[in-house]
């Protein structure tokens, strides 16, 4: 959309690598003429004058529950659920050493 | 079924009526009609009987039970014991978790049974539930309309007499949006009220659970049982609940209630524009006292949300990679691993997102974009701090359109982001909203109305939702799209 939008084939391929997503060739330029638009749009809270006041808004303090040690269970849904499984533990490929 | 939640459970509850009873009446209206509507993903009726005769036990035992055999429903990014949880995504195909989400622990102790999971826009994101992965939800009222989303599935099924309640979940509108599309109750807490334990992370700092009904009773009666601190999320309040169902049966005389004066704008629909004249006129007939109020960041509140909920989203959604559980779609190496499984499991708005997300948070852009988003965060919230010095609650219409056909927002993302335009605010703040029915458009679409209060308001909410439900009389009947032949 806007040329001077900072949202190109190039940065879309570029942040597609970071978000582990692929993204076809094909469908690029249609992705970025999309988020353009969206950042074109979200570039309207440069109308909003930056006061000091907005950093002491904080979010309320998050409460802290009790350090008590407490059994997880979890085992049997985490196998249950794993993609793969060897020997009683989750598998994912090989990273060191090549093969699989 | 036509019983309420308040209902069935004084029935249940007394021994007039089994839970079993009221189970089949669910099941059997569901397997009649949804085949059009196409609102639950799952309908897991085995379990739901097995459910309702605990129940019936339970109530034979002595037990009081506050949902005494309320069947219901809840949105598939939410974990139920023994069914699946796939968050309308094939990366979560075949997910069964372990056990029950905090917030449907407390609905199953009170003596709720499930008779199903509903459908969504994948991971929660969108306002039609076009983007599900496996099927397209319909309105009961038009069915070549969309039922509005996220939480599209339970507002459907709710509107459809399926299910007197059923849960959704709310970032930027996700309950309130749909529920005015579909014409019922949709009722998002303050942030931290109800547990998000067991529910799929989408936007951190604003997900919230809550109830989808047909009445404001019945809201309040399903946030009670849900509310209140779990030591499984640390971000719930320790904060008294109070006594929301009290606050139903409290009249508006006095009520200090502002209407949105960034919603009163030229170019909004004629027929949302003389509904919000009709809402003004009501609470002056409860008695309240009615006058403007102004949020004056309430415009930019889409900007702010699709930069911060898309970079929360980019993060919690990184977990889904091939590794943990669901999808798994190469093992030729870790690389192949996480690009494949996550270019055939993610659909193409969850795509969107997680890349506008990144971009908003990338060395680079971080501090034009999220940074400056999260500072405009903190000033709209300081506006609702000024308004609330001024009113009690703050009325706005829940959407800017009745509920828009399938496919006509489906190729434009900004348009559809757009449709959350009057429910955002409340989220960024993290305040309590509820979406009421306030009327049907002459081809019989309903409208709603918004109810927002401060942090902690949830009965200031229901007293002001309450006292406009009594006033505007929204027609309690099968929707028109359900009465006609298919």
């Amino acid at each position: 959309m806007a040329a001077s939008s900072p949202v190109d084939a190039d940065v879309v391929r570029k942040i597609a690598v970071l978000a582990r997503l692929t993204v076809d060739e094909a469908e690029l330029p249609r992705l970025a003429d999309q988020l353009s638009r969206i950042v074109a749009y979200v570039d309207l809270l440069e109308q909003i004058p930056e006061t000091a006041t907005a950093g002491e808004l904080l979010p309320p303090a998050t409460p802290v529950r009790p350090d008590v040690p407490e059994a997880g269970g979890g085992r049997a849904a985490l196998e249950e659920n794993a993609p793969k499984l060897m020997h009683g533990y989750g598998a994912v490929p090989r990273v060191v050493g090549g093969g699989s | 079924m036509a019983a309420s939640v308040v209902s069935i459970a004084a029935d249940v509850g007394a021994g007039r009526r089994s839970a079993v009873d009221v189970a089949r009446e669910s099941l059997a209206a569901l397997e009649a009609q949804d085949g059009r509507v196409k609102s639950f993903l799952e309908v897991s009726g085995e379990l739901a009987l097995e459910e309702a005769r605990r129940t019936d036990a339970r109530v034979a035992a002595g037990e009081r039970l506050p949902l005494a055999g309320v069947p219901m429903a809840i949105k598939d990014n939410m974990w139920v014991e023994g069914r699946a949880t796939t968050c309308a995504s094939r990366i979560l195909e075949g997910f069964r978790p372990g056990r029950d989400a905090t917030a449907v622990a407390r609905l199953r102790q009170a003596g709720a049974v499930f008779v199903g999971k509903t459908n969504l826009d994948e991971f929660a994101m969108g306002s039609s539930t076009e983007h599900s992965a496996f099927q397209v939800t319909r309105n009961p009222w038009d069915l070549s309309r969309i039922p509005g989303g996220s939480s599209g599935g339970s507002a459907a099924a709710v509107a459809s007499r399926f299910v007197p309640a059923a849960l959704g979940s709310d970032t930027g509108g996700s309950i309130r949006q749909p529920a005015a599309c579909c014409g019922v109750v949709g009722f998002k807490p303050t942030y931290g009220r109800v547990s998000r334990y067991g529910l799929v992370a989408f936007g951190s700092s604003l997900d919230q659970i809550g109830p989808l009904t047909r009445s404001v009773a019945d809201a309040a009666r399903v946030y009670a049982v849900m509310a209140g601190e779990d030591p499984c999320d640390s971000t719930t309040l320790q904060d008294a609940v109070g006594v929301p169902e009290a606050a139903v049966a409290r009249g508006a005389s006095g009520l200090r209630v502002g209407f949105l004066t960034e919603a009163q704008v030229e170019g909004l629909d004629p027929r949302i524009a003389k509904n919000l004249q009709d809402a003004r006129r009501a609470f002056q007939l409860a008695g309240a006292e009615v006058f403007d109020v102004s949020i004056p960041r309430a415009p930019y509140a889409i900007a702010i949300y699709y930069l911060v909920a898309s970079a929360e989203a980019s993060s919690n959604l990184a977990r889904f990679d091939g590794v943990r559980e669901g999808l798994r779609a190469s093992d030729a190496d870790l690389a192949a691993m996480y690009f494949e499984t996550r270019r055939r499991g993610f659909g193409e708005e969850v795509k969107r997102r997680i890349l506008l997300g990144t971009f908003a948070l990338a060395s680079g852009y971080y501090e034009a974009y999220y940074g400056r988003a999260m500072r405009a965060r903190a000033l709209l919230s300081q506006d609702f701090a000024d308004a609330f010095a001024r009113c009690d609650v703050l009325v706005c219409p829940s959407t800017p359109s009745p509920a828009f056909a399938i496919g006509e927002k489906l190729d434009d993302p900004l348009a559809m982001y757009l449709s959350d335009i009057f429910t955002v605010p409340a989220s960024l703040a993290g305040l309590p909203a509820i979406s009421i029915p306030s009327g049907l458009t002459e081809d019989g679409l309903p409208l709603s109305m918004q109810v927002i209060g401060p942090r902690l308001g949830e009965e200031a909410v229901f007293t002001a939702a309450a006292a406009l439900e009594r006033e505007l009389s929204f027609p309690d009947e099968t929707p028109r799209g359900l009465r006609q032949g298919p």
